[in-house]
């Protein structure tokens, strides 16, 4: 299967071909109307970055799929970002934070050589949102991306792609701390030799969440590395789904697809997957997968109680610590408090 | 003074409800002030003994009693066991991430005091500093995640560092020796020797008279077929470094 047959298929049935969303009603939800917004993603940068927003940006996004089309259906807030060659960024990373109340497009373009820390944060309230990221990253750039989602609409569907050019590396978190349900989507083509990527997931599903975190990581060039690593935990009726996907295509030889996807339920009502997908074409590389549905480790738990901590607090403290596996590359101090108040909150609420 | 009894304790293993108890009738009584050591053959029990005492819920008591001051505790669960003044240094600690080693030693000080009367982080982190300097271990480890990564040894030195942090009443030190090499062993006796006092008792369990060359006991009990079949001196501590467990006969009491 090479990626332009894939390409054209699914032009052809307007639905994204099974191997790529498994176990997820697609259909059922591109039946909803996005909401129409023109808010635009807000860039917040230390040092002057060029930014446009209106809809001449919305030509950039070249729909090639059903999920693409349904994104594009509705007028939607376009904004680009081009960070130049070879641009450096200082201590403050540059911060892209979504608007209020509306999903939007929004087109990142790294150039040659430039190392960067970008944050994109989302809190959008809302009906039904659709997101598209685009992330292109040129030649032996060097990007920390995090993705940041706290939504509080109802229904969001958020597509993230990147491209990888010869010798980039893209070092991504995707904290996902959202009341929606819906789809997340990661799709990282790694397109030029030794280009490299991590995806680090980390979720925490409650209430009456339905979501489904779809990445995958498509190995096109030679000697490139994909790495993805989901964690999620689930509390309350709430249902997560991992899927995981490392697809190396033949000729790209002596590339690397690794992947673990592990949930963690906390609540007897609360459902989990976790799906790793290889699909291998060519011999001549490395490949592995690990997946896990659990609930609470009880001799962590045990060792806690052990000097004094009572159950509750005990139970937080290995929930953090699960979810630290997926967010452990976040070396921003105060979000990382943040999102641990956050975890705590929720599993206070929610009694977990 | 405080006291940690155990009164003909019998123990099976909660999984394999078929096999017979690992413990068959343990007596001991250990005051604050004292220190007994635990010596016997692998296998015989004493992590189960000292797991027990902890509330481990892996472990079942069939018969008999374990009382602090008097007062039963087999009732308790294993976190109000532990304010109760109980505090097990384990053979295999575990590691937790998400949460750092200075986080947790004071969340597990703060679980002893009253919501109003929370450690003040400044009086916390000069405890904290003054016993790992105690202890020569470097301050980075306060910030690393509990156990996270750590060697065998550093995980051993901190349970240690947890124990002077916390000063329960009685402290179970099983094979806190094992995987320390001479320094360390020496620098983690020093920890215990220090904790020593009228308000603080122990039960080391060890397989090595070394150990004891450093923490002098009080008392050296030898288990076998999941009992106390000898009690003695630091002198028999000594004397089975040379003879070993085998002429020791289950049943009968020795010496
Ligand atoms: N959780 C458990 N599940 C199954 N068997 C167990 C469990 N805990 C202890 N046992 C068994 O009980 C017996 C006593 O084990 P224990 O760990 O108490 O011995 P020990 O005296 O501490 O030995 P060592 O000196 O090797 O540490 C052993 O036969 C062991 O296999
Ligand atoms: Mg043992």
């Amino acid at each position: 299967m090479n990626t332009l047959k894939w390409v054209n298929k699914m032009v052809e049935t307007t639905t994204l071909p099974a191997p790529n969303l498994p176990k997820f009603p697609l259909a059922r939800y591109l039946k909803n109307q996005p909401d129409a917004v023109e808010d635009r993603v807000v860039l917040h940068a230390p040092q002057a970055i060029a930014y446009a927003a209106g809809s001449s940006e919305v030509q950039r996004f070249t729909p090639t799929n059903s999920l693409d089309a349904w994104l594009l259906r509705s007028p939607q807030g376009a904004t680009t970002v081009d960070i130049p060659a070879h641009f450096v960024s200082g201590d403050d990373p540059i911060v892209l934070t979504g608007p209020k109340n509306a999903g939007g497009l929004l087109y990142v373009h790294v150039g040659k050589g430039a190392k960067v820390t970008l944050q994109e944060k989302w809190a959008s309230g809302g009906h039904v949102l659709g997101i598209w990221l685009m992330l292109v990253v040129e030649a032996d750039a060097d990007v920390n991306w995090l993705s940041y989602d706290s939504f509080t609409a109802d229904t969001v569907l958020v597509n993230r792609t990147a491209t990888l050019a010869a010798n980039a590396k893209l070092n991504w978190t995707l904290a996902g701390f959202s009341h929606n349900s819906g789809l997340n989507r990661v799709d990282v083509r790694l397109l030029g030799h030794n280009a490299e990527v991590t995806v680090n997931v980390g979720v925490l599903a409650s209430g009456n969440q339905h979501v489904n975190y779809t990445t995958s990581v498509t190995n096109e060039g030679q000697h490139t590395v994909g790495h993805i690593n989901q964690r999620g935990v689930i509390t309350g009726n709430a249902h997560l789904m991992f899927n995981g996907i490392g697809h190396i295509i033949k000729g790209a030889r002596g590339s690397d697809a690794q992947q673990e996807n592990r949930v963690l339920m906390l609540s007897q009502r609360a459902e989990g997957d976790a799906n790793p997908i290889l699909l291998i074409d060519e011999n001549d590389v490395t490949a592995g997968h690990a997946a896990s549905v659990t609930r609470v480790n009880a001799d962590q738990l045990y060792y806690l109680m052990s000097r004094g901590l009572s159950a509750t607090l005990a139970k937080r403290l290995v929930i953090r610590g699960f979810l630290e596996g997926g967010l452990a590359e976040i070396d921003d101090v105060r979000l990382k408090k943040e999102l641990f108040a956050t975890i705590d909150r929720t599993l206070v609420a929610e009694d977990a | 003074m405080h006291t940690l009894e155990i009164k003909d304790l019998h123990v099976k293993i909660k999984a394999e409800p078929e096999h017979p108890e690992i413990l068959t009738g343990v007596n001991l009584k250990l005051a604050t002030g004292e220190i007994h050591a635990i010596m016997g053959p692998n296998g015989t029990g004493k992590s189960t003994l000292a797991e027990t005492i902890m509330g481990n819920p892996a472990y079942e008591v069939t018969q008999g009693d374990i009382l602090i001051d008097g007062e039963s505790i087999l009732g308790m669960a294993v976190d109000e066991r532990a304010r109760a003044g109980l505090f097990l240094g384990m053979q295999y600690p575990q590691e937790i991430a998400g949460v750092t080693n200075a986080e947790f030693i004071r969340a597990a000080i703060n679980a002893r005091r009253p919501e109003d009367d929370q450690i003040r982080i400044s009086d916390f982190l000069k405890q904290l500093d003054k016993t790992m300097a105690t202890l020569e271990m470097p301050e980075s480890m306060a910030d690393r995640y509990l156990n996270q990564g750590f060697s065998g040894g550093e995980k051993k030195r901190n349970e240690i560092l947890q124990l002077m942090m916390i000063h329960p009443h009685f402290g179970l030190l099983d094979e806190i020796d094992s995987g320390l090499d001479i320094d360390a062993l020496r620098i983690v006796a020093k920890g215990v020797n220090l904790m020593r006092g009228p308000e603080f008792g122990s039960m080391i369990i060890t397989h090595y008279q070394r150990l004891l060359d450093y923490i002098i006991p009080d008392v050296v009990h030898v288990m076998k077929g999941g009992r106390i079949i000898e009690s003695g001196g630091p002198d028999l501590a000594k004397k089975l470094e040379k003879t070993g467990y085998e002429h020791l006969k289950v049943g009968e009491q020795n010496g």
